[in-house]
Parts: C-alpha cells; sequence; structure tokens
C-alpha cells in the first residue's frame, strides 16, 4: 500500500516531487539497496536514462512504477561540465564515493548494498586501432569483484551493454560470475524493448538462416543489433551451440556477398517490410517501397558492412549495417518449416527512451530474486562476435575461424520483452 | 437528394465477379503527408505487411484532386502509374470520363486542403459535398459500389447522419474512420469482449475537431467491446480553462471529473511524455506540473445511455505526443494501452487502415461497423458544441447510437 500512497500523492502534486526532495525520503525504505557505478552521469547518458529511473520510477504495465530498489552510492569515473550526479546525490539522498570500493562499502568497511549495477557507456575514452571505445567496463567489474572476494560475500552485478569490448575481458567477467557465485544480468535493451508485431521464435524451431539489419557506427550500435539477433536465434532446436567462423565485409563486397547467396535478399525483403523508417524515395515523398527489390540500396548506402556469423550447428546468421537505408532494427529468421518470422525491435523515441525502462525492469527482478532473468551467456556470445567481426575487419575482412566461441548455452522459454 | 421512390431500391451492388476490383479514388489535396498521399500510395506502390512486400489485388483507376498545388504529388504519380487517370470532377472519375459507374469501389479522403474554419474552430472539409456527388451518379447509374470514407464522416453531425442512412437505404458497403483503431498498440491487447467497464479515458496532444476525432475513435474501439454492446451517449459536456482545472483536481467522475489513477494509466503508456522536472528525461508530471506545462487543455466528458462514463484530456501544449486510452473494470483492475503511430517517413499506420479497405473493396463489406464513425463523429461535434456553448452540459439522443462490435481483433498484429 505504500507503493500506490506514495504514486496517489505524487499525482496529486502533494508529493516533495515537486519541491525537490525525493519521493523515496517520504516513503518507507524500499527493500533493496544498489550501488550505480558509471562513467559519465549527464544528460541522456545511459547512467541517466537507467540510474533515474531507479529515482523517480519508471512506466511499467499501464502505472508509474516506483522502484523496490534505492540508490544509496554511486561511483562517477569522469564529470564533465553538465555532470548531473552531486544534484542527484543532494535531491535523492544518496553518496557519491570517490572509489568503486568506497560506493559498495558506503565508505564502511563492509560491503553494503544489495545489488550493483555497472554503466559504462559515454564518457571520453580512447579507442583502439579496431575502432572500439575502450569503455572501463571490465576493470570497474574487476574492483567489484575484488571486494566480494574479499569479503567473501557477492551480491548481483548487472552490466549495461556488451561485457566489454574484449571477447577474452568478457569471458573472465563470466567466469567471475560462476566462480563467486552471484547474480549476473548484462546487455542491451533491445531484447526486452517492444516488438513490432511482438513476436518471438516458437522455441525449438529450426531454423536455417537469420538476418538482422540496423544502422550506426560500429562498436555502438552494431553491439545492439548482435545481440537482438542473438536472442531471437538462441531459441532455436538444440540452444545456442556457439560459433564457427566470422567475417565481416565492408563496402560492394556486402552486395557481391548478397548476389552469392552469402546472406539472403529474401530475408532482407523481409526484415525491411518491418521498417517504418525507410530513406531515399520514402524520406523524398513518403512512399512506401520494396527497398530490398527496387535497385536502391546500393545508391543510398555509400558504406554497407555485413557481419557473417556462422554457428556451430551450421545455422548461419548476418547483420547487415545500412546506414543511409533506414533509421530503425528489423529482424527476418526462416525457419525449416518454411516460415518466415520477422519483426521490428522498437525503440521509443528521445528523450523518454522507454526501452531503458523495459531494461531497468529485468535488473529490478534479478536484484528482487536473487535471479538473472535470463543468461548472461547472450551478452557474452554478442561482445565476442562484435570483437572477432572487428578483427576479421582490420584483418582485411577475412574470415576467421573461431573455436575459441564454443559457448553453449538454453535460452529461458519465457518471453520477457515489451512492458 | 433525388427521389428514392423513382429508383428500384436498394440499387445493384457491388458484384463479386472475378476480376480486380477498379477503384476511384477522390481527394481534397494530394502532397507528402496528406491522407490521401499515405492511403492512395499504399495502393500504387504496395506497402509492408506480414513480412513482405504486399501489393493490393485491385487497381486505382481513376483519380480527382480539387485542390492542385506546388507540392502536388499527384501527377507525379498519376505519370509514373498510367493505370491512373486523373479527371476534373467526380462524376468523371466515377465513370472513367464515360456515362455509366465505371468503378467498383470508392476512397473518398477529405483531408487536408485549404477549406474554411467556421467559428468553432472546425474545418470544413466537404466529405458531404463529395458523397453527395458519389451517390448522385449511383442513382443515375443504378448501381452502387462500396465506399470508405477517411476520418469522420463530415464537421455537421446531419451530414453525417444523412451519409450513413443514405449508404443503409442503397445497401453498399460503407467504412469510415481513423487509423488509430487498427494501428499497433503497446501492449497488443485487446479488451476481453464482454468486460464490465466502468470508466474509460484517453488523452492526447489538443488538437480540436481532427485530433478530438482520433482520440474518440481510440477509445471508443475499446469500450464498444464492453458486456451489453453499444448502445450509444445521452451527453456530453467539454471543459477548458478554471473548469477544466476544477474537474482536473475533483479526484473522481462522482465529483466532476474523471479517475486519476486512468490518467496515471495513460501517462504510463506513453513513448512521448514531456518531462516536468529539467535534466530528467522521463517522470511523471504532477498536477501543479501539468496546469504549468499544458494550461490551455481541455476535456470532453460523455455519459453513455448504460450508464459507462469516460472522458479524453486533451493536453494542449505537449504533455504527451502519443494517444493513450485507459478503463477501469468492474473488478477494479485497469486496462490501458498506447496506440502506436510510427510517425517516420512512411507513416505506416496507414497500412493496417489500407489492409482494411481492401477487405471492403474485395468483399462489399466493413470489415468493422460503421457505426462507430457514426457515434465518434457526433461526439466530436457535441464536445466541440459544449466548448462553443460555454461548456454547457449537452443531452445527445441523437446520439442513442446501438450496434455490435466485432467480437475479433481489427488492430494491427502480425
Amino acid at each position: 500500500m505504500k507503493l500506490d500512497r506514495r504514486r496517489f500523492l505524487s499525482l496529486m502534486g502533494t508529493t516533495a516531487m515537486a519541491g525537490g526532495v525525493s519521493p523515496l525520503l517520504a516513503a518507507p525504505s524500499p527493500t533493496k539497496r544498489i550501488a550505480l557505478i558509471t562513467t559519465v552521469w549527464t544528460y541522456q547518458s545511459h547512467a541517466q536514462h537507467m540510474g533515474d529511473r531507479f529515482l523517480v520510477g519508471y512506466p511499467r504495465h499501464g502505472r508509474w512504477h516506483q522502484s523496490s530498489l534505492q540508490v544509496v552510492s554511486a561511483y562517477v569515473d569522469q564529470k564533465p561540465a553538465g555532470d548531473l550526479s552531486a544534484q542527484r546525490a543532494a535531491a535523492h539522498g544518496f553518496s557519491v564515493y570517490p572509489s568503486i570500493p568506497e560506493a559498495l562499502r558506503l565508505g564502511g568497511s563492509k560491503l553494503a548494498v544489495d545489488g550493483v549495477v555497472i554503466i559504462g557507456e559515454h564518457g571520453d575514452y580512447p579507442r583502439n586501432h579496431k575502432g572500439q571505445i575502450l569503455y572501463p567496463r571490465y576493470e570497474f567489474f574487476q574492483h567489484v569483484t575484488k571486494v566480494f572476494e574479499s569479503e567473501g560475500r557477492s551480491v548481483p552485478v548487472f552490466n549495461d551493454k556488451h561485457l566489454s569490448y574484449s571477447a577474452d575481458k568478457a569471458r573472465l567477467m563470466v567466469e567471475a560470475s560462476r566462480r563467486l557465485r552471484f547474480p549476473f544480468l548484462a546487455g542491451s535493451s533491445l531484447p526486452v524493448t517492444w516488438r513490432l508485431p511482438p513476436v518471438e521464435i516458437p522455441y525449438n524451431s529450426k531454423i536455417t538462416e537469420a538476418l538482422m539489419v540496423g544502422v550506426g557506427g560500429s562498436d555502438p550500435m552494431d553491439y545492439h543489433a548482435l545481440e537482438a539477433m542473438q536472442c531471437m536465434v538462441e531459441r532455436r532446436h538444440g540452444g545456442e551451440t556457439g560459433i564457427k567462423s566470422v567475417q565481416m565485409l565492408e563496402g560492394d563486397a556486402v552486395w557481391k556477398a548478397g548476389e552469392e547467396g552469402r546472406w539472403s535478399m529474401a530475408l532482407l525483403e523481409s526484415a525491411l517490410s518491418r521498417s517504418d523508417s525507410l530513406k531515399g524515395d520514402s524520406d523524398l515523398d513518403s512512399r512506401p517501397q520494396n527497398l530490398a527489390r527496387n535497385g536502391q540500396l546500393p545508391k543510398l548506402v555509400k558504406n554497407p558492412a555485413a557481419y557473417l556469423i556462422e554457428r556451430r550447428d551450421g545455422l548461419r546468421t548476418t547483420l547487415l549495417m545500412l546506414n543511409g537505408a533506414l533509421e530503425d532494427f528489423c529482424f527476418a529468421a526462416q525457419l525449416a518449416n518454411g516460415k518466415v518470422i520477422s519483426t521490428q525491435f522498437f525503440l521509443p523515441p528521445t528523450p523518454n527512451v522507454t526501452y531503458s525502462a523495459c531494461l531497468v525492469a529485468q535488473i529490478e527482478h534479478m536484484v528482487l530474486t536473487g535471479k538473472a532473468p535470463y543468461p548472461v551467456e547472450r551478452t557474452q556470445i554478442a561482445s565476442a562476435i562484435l570483437d572477432r567481426c572487428l578483427d576479421s575487419k582490420v584483418q582485411g575482412q577475412q574470415p576467421l575461424q573461431t573455436p575459441e566461441l564454443n559457448i553453449s548455452y538454453r535460452a529461458p522459454r519465457e518471453s520477457r520483452f515489451g512492458g | 437528394m433525388g427521389s428514392a421512390a423513382a429508383l428500384a431500391l436498394p440499387l445493384a451492388s457491388w458484384s463479386s465477379e472475378r476480376r480486380r476490383p477498379r477503384i476511384a479514388a477522390l481527394t481534397t489535396i494530394y502532397h507528402k503527408y496528406s491522407h490521401s498521399q499515405h492511403i492512395i500510395d499504399r495502393f500504387l506502390e504496395g506497402y509492408g505487411w506480414k513480412g513482405g512486400h504486399h501489393h493490393p489485388p485491385m487497381d486505382v483507376v481513376s483519380l480527382y484532386v480539387e485542390q492542385v498545388g506546388e507540392n502536388d504529388l499527384s501527377r507525379e504519380r498519376a505519370r509514373r502509374h498510367p493505370g491512373m487517370r486523373i479527371y476534373p470532377t467526380i462524376g468523371e472519375a466515377l465513370t472513367q470520363g464515360g456515362t455509366q459507374l465505371a468503378v467498383d469501389a470508392v476512397l473518398l479522403i477529405g483531408e487536408h486542403g485549404k477549406y474554411p474554419v467556421n467559428a468553432k474552430g472546425q474545418t470544413l472539409y466537404p466529405r458531404y459535398e463529395y458523397f453527395q456527388q458519389i451517390i448522385d451518379v449511383y442513382r443515375r447509374c443504378g448501381r452502387t459500389a462500396p465506399i470508405f470514407n477517411d476520418k469522420h464522416l463530415s464537421w455537421n453531425w446531419d451530414y453525417a447522419r444523412q451519409m450513413y442512412d443514405t449508404s443503409r437505404e442503397l445497401g453498399f458497403g460503407f467504412m469510415a474512420g481513423s487509423s488509430l483503431p487498427v494501428t499497433w498498440r503497446q501492449p497488443s491487447v485487446e479488451l476481453p469482449y464482454g468486460a464490465r467497464v466502468e470508466e474509460a479515458l484517453g488523452i492526447w496532444s489538443g488538437w480540436l475537431d481532427g485530433g478530438d476525432f482520433h482520440v474518440l475513435e481510440a477509445l471508443q474501439s475499446i469500450v464498444e467491446r464492453r458486456k451489453g454492446g453499444e448502445h450509444g451517449v445521452r451527453a456530453v459536456q467539454a471543459f477548458r480553462g478554471e473548469q477544466f482545472w476544477k474537474a482536473f483536481e475533483a479526484g473522481s467522475w462522482e465529483a466532476g471529473g474523471w479517475d486519476p489513477k486512468l490518467l496515471e494509466a495513460a501517462l504510463s503508456r506513453s513513448n512521448q511524455l514531456s518531462s516536468p522536472k529539467a535534466s530528467y528525461s522521463n517522470a511523471l508530471p504532477s498536477t501543479a506540473d501539468l496546469r504549468r506545462m499544458a494550461p490551455d487543455s481541455y476535456a470532453y466528458r460523455i455519459e453513455y445511455s448504460d450508464g459507462l462514463k469516460a472522458s479524453i484530456v486533451q493536453f494542449k501544449g505537449g504533455v504527451v505526443g502519443d494517444c493513450n486510452v485507459a478503463a477501469r473494470l468492474k473488478d477494479g483492475s485497469r486496462f490501458s494501452v498506447q496506440f502506436y503511430l510510427p510517425y517516420y517517413s512512411m507513416r505506416n499506420f496507414f497500412s493496417p487502415l489500407v489492409n482494411h479497405i481492401e477487405t471492403l473493396f474485395l468483399t462489399g463489406k466493413s470489415p468493422y461497423p460503421v457505426e462507430r464513425t457514426l457515434l465518434t463523429t457526433g461526439l466530436t461535434a457535441a464536445g466541440i458544441e459544449s466548448l462553443h456553448q460555454e461548456q454547457r452540459r449537452l443531452e445527445t439522443p441523437h446520439l442513442g447510437i446501438s450496434y455490435k462490435p466485432t467480437r475479433h481483433s481489427t488492430f494491427w498484429r502480425s
């Protein structure tokens, strides 16, 4: 009932929210305390979008849900102009600590939180020769697990986006979570955002081929697309078996690979039929078009990229990054029974970006139940695919055998997207 | 109207001859982002549907465009699609320049274009006038064809009623309305058929007439499924200014407002909710916030004949950028959805609407009752009339409209 009262007060405008004091302070303590470990907390950073939801609630299942997780501490690696962390700490009654161990111990000597949220996205970090931004997620994670190890006690950890730019570091993170036996959830919001239409690959279906099409730069956006594709194909017959080989193509080689049947034009047509934002003639005068078949693609997409990913069970999966062709993320899969399943992973607009509410709900679920709602191996394999594809890119677009990516897991049967 | 007695009625109606239906498209204007562009283009170019690019099995053979400006697209479309000819009058478009009705279906799209606005703020789109010209041809030729009328039937209730009655008298398939009832929903759910609904609320962004109609159609597409079916509306009252904020803060329908939990539910379905707090990207506004953000908002409270209570709240000035509806059921649970409109390059919310129009043209029957749009046309006019009459509560005996919705869902799900 306490939450109802708080929501009621908030709606009536009589709550302290309007006066700048946290509604959390006016209500009885939530049940679990979390530390938020982030690179940067500025307007429209991931830390702001996700962190704020613990502070002011978020839309969920047709009500304004006040989180049962209370941010009690934060670590913020960089505080550029526009830093909001001090203001948030003052308004919502938590402290920003100068180090990760202090944030986890609330400045004391004992682990004093029930969960850790690591958001290592945005901020000023160097890029390597593969074009990857070297966000210090692994390093943040190391600090967290050192505290766990020294105290012989662990709490659930969430890691935003890929585990690391490095497949090896991603593997070490998953291994540490197993060794220290804590629930570990990670990844993108795309797997849990709304889908148009709201479909799932029927569990245990035999898939013959899958294709994802997306846009944006390498490392930020291709990761989202890879994990979205992963959350679909992991439901296939036999589950995920790991990656046999990868190859990344750019430029005309992408179209040539399509002509040679190395990726399916039919699946691209199906995926693009789910797009709401086709460019070219549709931008010009809003007409619908069959962009996969009308010859416009090579004119619109100056620098296409194809991520060709072959799985150990023989499944062929492809990510096409087609900047200039569309603005959304769409998927299609050919099932062995002849059916094609296609959908758009819907990204609601800025500034609300309510897809992140869908993800925050999963974090809350994990910290409250002590169980990650879906396997971290989904994020690990998508992290590794991206890293190895970028290896292929810098090695002259050569195909790479990836015996080390024998990451196998079973997806949960239950769907967790939307909200 | 011509003498019905002089004709053998009903007229010979659309027949299911095995040929591709021929369509006449009649529109006020044809430019980028106009309704005619969205609808007619889908017949000409095809559109994404069920995981493929779908070409409707029918042809637009004639086009009438009343206003041709610098941004016109109709000429370009006719050049690329020579099967579609442009005619200077509605009569010629329907007869393809001959003497007899020469089409099997009619698109009537009277939205956008320069038309006068009356003292109440209604744009006088000539849908009724176009409709009358179509009927003249039907009567003269002794044959009819199904008609799709985009959006509300007319700004004028008497015109709308006459259009509906004529369609029944002549016995042709008549479909109308907004794309909101048939677009994606988030979540993708339907009110259980026969649910006991006590109160409902719809919200959007305050666009008199055209925008009111969309919210009312969205809301109606939900509540029409309630137990006992639809039996119409007995009174409507509008609120704005201080009266609106008084209703807003009343705390319940009984106190003169609406259920605030329904408002919270509707706001919580929005993907475009303006933040009341600087630097917070997604927060729930309080009443004080809303008053500051949207002082000129207005509402219509609707008393249905069977006791159902419904309101639409139009936040003027940008509180929500999307249309959301919530309903409280008798068991205390709340149902809420967003009617999602993909506002990107192609405005694909027209795709499910066009798909239903295809069904009308292929079967001669509207896939959902036109009475929904008759009622929402009347509700829109009544709300505006109440605003015009200083927010007086208006009895609406003319809106005692009964109909039975389809049991199956007709919104976009696949």
